[in-house]
């Protein structure tokens, strides 16, 4: 049911622990392939000089 | 003298403080209540926020007045040229305000203070960027808690963005009708399928359309610094990802006129001369500018000017290329200009209430006024008359070949649209001072001044 005189924040607490939860996984998988990207980039010398 | 300052009717909602207006300058009242938090705001977070130019400056003044009891100090922004409202910014005036306000948050974050809001309507254009203006928006920062501001933020930012950029049509009306941002369930059900499966327009605007309006059990704590950072580079990706690309018939007008370099020569030629010698000009507004060639051309002469048009490519370029700080952009549609709206019809004023200037240009536009939305000649002259003191208007004639492609399909013979009836109808509202015919186009270029009322 939705409630239409609550505070606009309401209900935006739950969804955030949720998302940040979701993007926690994501950024975290992201990272370890930009890690292994650079990994790679490093180990067969294609040089990236801004990195 | 007890005398309290009247607070601007759009400025009721924060109990922090509010905005007034005094001898013609806007103030700022800062509350009691606020104090705290302002002195903090203004050690930690200010100077860097300025240095940037993401806020607007200000000085702290004493007025000559007692001001109400709960006032803590007045301030005195930096003044605007003109307001406007987010329903009058083209796609990416939107997209650089909320990448401003994820920026000031997360500047913010860095400082131990927080954004407790997030809307388009602290948001301002000032020397071609976007910039902050409400000093009182900023709270010390509990790391424990998530963003107060974050589902505000996804109604009134990334919603119509993405409705835009998934629809490729400008829907400024949308931010209209919805003046509080638009629901996430009305936006949830307009998306398109594909939008689900990109995983930042995922979260933002479909699973937080679940939750929204629901009540919930608020958790105490359990929340980081860590978490909310994901939450604002995840919100910064949808954002910057989203675009707005399409053509209009205006955009390439100047272009196509081009073909007809004589004419649009002369004209500049014409409104240069009659504009620098003009006393007492400083603010013009220009209707129907399209990409704002003259606009610029009077903002060389070191005139402010808005530049107005309906067409969403030309003000959306006018703004991208920046070529000139001092000419506001702004998206208009001059038969059915933005009206008032909010609380009292007061909270956003009605475009006419913005609009008085001391010069209006109203160049190639009087036929698509009077001839493509019946507008009689009269009614617009009194119309300009309300908001200008002087006129430059070009009077394009019915057997002009842009005119007749219109008239094609009317059945309406426009009987009393000709150029003796235009000159008496401005005549009535206006003295006319000069009038030149623009090259062989047939078409004629009028200085009126307004007569006394």
């Amino acid at each position: 049911m939705e409630i239409l005189y609550i505070d606009p924040g309401s209900g935006s607490y739950l969804v955030q622990v949720l998302i940040a939860g979701v993007l926690g996984i994501a950024f975290f998988f992201r990272n370890i392939v930009l890690f292994l990207r650079h990994f790679f980039h490093k180990l067969f010398g294609k040089k990236d000089r801004n990195q | 003298m007890k005398l309290s300052p009247s607070r601007h009717p759009s400025s009721y909602r924060d109990p922090s403080g509010f905005v007034f207006k005094y001898n013609s300058l806007f103030y700022r009242q800062v509350n009691k209540l606020y104090a705290a938090d302002y002195e903090s705001f203004m050690e930690r977070l200010y100077p860097k926020l300025v240095e940037k130019r993401m806020i607007i400056p200000h000085e702290e003044v004493i007025l000559p007045f007692e001001s109400s009891g709960d006032a803590y100090k007045m301030i005195l922004p930096e003044q605007l040229l003109f307001i406007s409202y987010p329903y009058e910014w083209s796609f990416d005036m939107l997209k650089d305000a909320a990448l401003l306000t994820l920026n000031i948050q997360k500047t913010a974050m860095a400082n131990s203070m927080t954004l407790k809001d997030a809307t388009p309507y602290n948001i301002q254009w000032k020397d071609g960027k976007m910039i902050f203006i409400d000093t009182l928006s900023f709270e010390p920062y509990d790391p424990s808690l998530p963003w107060i501001a974050y589902r505000q933020f996804c109604e009134m930012f990334l919603a119509p963005l993405v409705l835009m950029h998934y629809s490729r049509k400008p829907l400024q009306e949308l931010m209209l009708s919805y003046p509080e941002g638009i629901p996430l369930s009305v936006v949830s059900a307009m998306l398109p399928l594909k939008s689900l499966f990109r995983l930042h327009i995922y979260l933002h605007l479909h699973l937080n359309a679940n939750y929204a309006g629901k009540r919930s059990v608020e958790p105490k704590g359990g929340f980081t610094e860590k978490k909310l950072r994901d939450i604002i580079d995840s919100l910064y990706s949808a954002v910057t990802s989203s675009r707005l690309e399409n053509k209009t018939t205006w955009g390439a007008y100047y272009e196509e006129a081009r073909e007809r370099t004589d004419y649009i020569a002369f004209k500049k030629q014409v409104v240069n001369e009659w504009t620098i010698d003009l006393q007492g000009i400083d603010e013009v507004l220009d209707l129907g500018g399209n990409d704002g060639s003259f606009s610029q051309l009077l903002a060389m002469q070191g005139k402010r000017v808005v530049c107005a048009d309906f067409d969403h490519m030309a003000i959306n370029s006018l703004y991208k290329n920046g070529r000139a700080t001092n000419v506001h952009p702004l998206l208009l549609d001059f038969s059915h200009p933005s009206p008032a709206i909010g609380f009292n019809n007061t909270e956003r004023m009605s475009f006419h209430e913005r609009a008085a200037s001391d010069l209006v240009l109203f160049l190639a536009l009087i036929h698509h006024i009077c001839l493509g939305r019946n507008v009689p000649l009269g009614a617009l002259a009194g119309s300009l008359s309300r908001i200008s003191k002087n006129l430059i208007i070009e009077f394009i004639p019915k057997d002009d070949s842009k005119v007749k492609e219109m008239l094609e399909t009317r059945t309406n013979p426009f009987s009393d649209y000709d150029r003796e009836s235009f000159e008496i109808a401005f005549s009535e509202y206006f003295n006319i001072i000069r009038s030149v015919p623009l090259a062989s186009s047939g078409r004629m270029l009028y200085l009126m001044g307004r007569k006394p009322s």
